[in-house]
């Protein structure tokens, strides 16, 4: 009975702590929140702040999580009998269309969410260290960027499961533009497909991908992205607070050194908090943060869902490689780099500049390497961690809108205004009459 | 202070009241989920064999025991009348396989003298079973089952129903 107590207390917290000690007990003690700080500054839970983007891209991979079990019970990784087991799930299978449109849902607002934290991150100026000892926010960052590249292959390798003319010619035109890069382009192309074509293998290695090895990547990223957040001390608005704080020179502050759950003596490891004034601009995690991240949970759960009812997921034919739709468009957040591929391509009497290296290769090749190196290249003050366009910031701050503003714009280009043989048409333009595929 | 008391505790009941609302609220929806997600993994649609199918016109088969190997089932012809047995054998479902006898032998099933030409034997664990499917050696608890024979009315093909068992002493004359 005892046992059974303490396993129960392991896994559940009170919401309504009693007291302080209470408080902290709920979170030191428990397996779930045991990586949670005990107390939280009031100002990381702003939701104009950081507008939970962090929290709302872990719910949505747990949701595909959850969602992908009963999807992988069902679905057949075989080119034979992938679209009709799709088709099955869609049409067959008791709620099969609701746990389908969820888990497609999520992954295509995944994808939009964990850009906008990276885009929240870096107006914050977050990833930069702050004042506070052991900080190491440049290497979250890159662990950040890492996720979301592994999130973008996530979603990519799901898109070529359902096995329709969507699926196949989206991948088709995807990795055709890794074929691209120099040297090992084909190289590349050819281990990512297991031979020249879109073929079983394919099939099979985007399965196992998608199912297993991103998943697990990204959750060990995860893991190590939260331990950084705890290194760092918290959100990049504790130091600002931090400075504040010193700036009012308030009475001396409480400075306080957690050793290790108090298992080891010393100082050897060692959490050091920011120099915040706990009294004033901290309150305790369990309720204050618990009570946040269950209501951040429910409103994910609960958009989702609704748009699981209302939006219908595509299927289209069953894959053809014969006959190429007209215009093939790779998935969504790869159009941008599809219409910089085209508006890339210069002919210069017989010589082309092909397209596929500049847009789909260099471009995007030296966006993520600037993306990964930046936090090392800024060398704006201590003052502009954790503030929203920092004065210090303006001029970065003004380039990355204006990379922003241009992959929004060719993302909509492509999406919106892309008519066959990727001619551009307007909205209220109908397409031409295109011969069917006999 | 007693009034005082009172709104306290019918606020603390509304709260708890709300409490208990969201806490079933969040319960009835994880079941919900719960619910979708397991049920979804109960098929609606089967993709195996047809348990129903023709297995020819009563001519093809000879006198005697025919293999079907794909259903895993002998159909008996004796003269005009035919009956199919089940090849699984009821120990832990090996393929039974015939031994037709080089003499007629007679044993007793059920009381009754019956003539024998063949056998059936399991090859996994010895069970032996008579010519009507009846087990009397190893460790087979039951006869071999038998299943319904019937002329499709539009071809005239034997149409064998696994699905549906008969007693032993079923029939069908031609």
């Amino acid at each position: 009975m005892a046992a059974q107590n303490k396993i129960w207390r392991q896994l559940t917290w009170t919401w309504k702590p009693a007291s302080e000690r209470d408080a902290g007990d709920a979170v030191v003690r428990n397996l779930l929140l045991h990586w949670f700080p005990a107390k939280v500054t009031i100002g990381s839970l702003s939701f104009r702040y950081s507008f939970w983007l962090g929290t709302i891209s872990a719910v949505l991979f747990g949701i595909l999580c959850i969602t992908g079990v009963p999807l992988m019970f069902l679905y057949v990784p075989s080119v034979e009998r992938a679209y009709q087991s799709v088709k099955d799930i869609e049409f067959v299978v008791s709620f099969g269309w609701f746990i389908r449109a969820l888990h497609r849902l999520s992954a295509h607002l995944m994808v939009a969410v964990v850009f906008l934290h990276m885009v929240r991150v870096f107006f914050t100026g977050a990833y930069k260290n702050g004042t506070a000892a052991n900080q190491a926010r440049p290497v979250n960052w890159v662990i950040g960027v890492a996720m979301m590249l592994a999130t973008f292959f996530l979603s990519f390798t799901g898109y070529l499961l359902p096995w329709d003319q969507l699926a196949y010619w989206a991948v088709t035109v995807g990795t055709n533009i890794a074929s691209a890069a120099p040297l090992v382009g084909d190289k590349i192309r050819f281990l990512l497909l297991g031979g020249n074509q879109i073929e079983q293998n394919t099939l099979l290695r985007f399965y196992v991908l998608h199912c297993f090895f991103l998943p697990a990547f990204v959750l060990f990223l995860f893991l190590w992205h939260m331990w950084r957040v705890r290194k760092d001390g918290g959100l990049a608005s504790v130091d600002k607070l931090s400075l504040e704080q010193k700036r009012q020179t308030l009475p001396p502050v409480k400075s306080k050194t957690y050793s290790l759950l108090g298992i080891t003596k010393g100082r050897t490891v060692h959490v050091e908090t920011a120099l915040v004034n706990e009294d004033e601009h901290t309150v305790n995690s369990s309720p204050f943060l618990t009570r946040r991240i269950l209501m951040v949970t429910l409103a994910t759960v609960a958009v989702i869902c609704l748009l699981a009812l209302l939006v219908a997921t595509p299927l289209e034919e069953a894959a053809n490689p014969r006959v190429t739709p007209n215009p093939a468009k790779a998935p969504w957040y790869f159009l941008w780099l599809q219409e910089l591929v085209t508006d890339t391509t210069v002919k210069l009497g017989d010589f082309t500049i092909n397209g596929a290296l500049i847009g789909g290769i260099l471009v995007p090749g030296l966006l993520i390497a600037l993306l990964a190196v930046w936090p090392w290249l800024d060398k704006s003050p201590v003052q502009a961690v954790g503030v929203w366009f920092a004065a210090q910031r303006r001029r970065q701050n003004l380039v990355f809108l204006g990379i922003l503003v241009v992959v929004l714009a060719l993302t909509v280009v492509g999406t919106f205004l892309r008519g066959p043989y990727w001619l551009f048409f307007w909205p209220w333009e109908a397409w031409p009459e295109m011969p069917g595929p006999f | 202070m007693k009034s005082q008391t009172e709104a306290s505790a019918r606020g603390d009941s509304r709260r708890g009241w709300l409490h208990k609302l969201g806490i079933g609220g969040l319960l009835a929806g994880v079941t919900g989920m719960g619910y979708a997600f397991v049920r979804a993994l109960v098929p609606n649609v089967l993709y195996e064999a047809p348990q129903r199918f023709k297995a020819g016109t009563p001519d093809q088969f000879p006198e005697g025991a025919t293999f079907l190997e794909d259903q895993r089932v002998f159909i008996v012809r004796e003269q005009r009348t035919f009956h199919a047995i089940s090849a699984a054998c009821t120990h832990l479902g090996c393929t039974v396989k015939m031994v037709s006898l080089n003499q007629p032998k007679k044993v007793a099933i059920g009381g009754r003298e019956v003539e024998e030409t063949r056998e059936f034997h399991c090859p996994c664990h010895g069970s032996k079973y008579y010519g009507d499917g009846t087990n009397f050696a190893g460790p087979a608890p039951k006869p071999l089952a038998c299943y319904r024979v019937e002329l499709a009315p539009e071809d005239g093909q034997l149409m064998v129903n696994l699905d549906e068992p008969v007693s032993r002493g079923f029939r069908l004359t031609v």
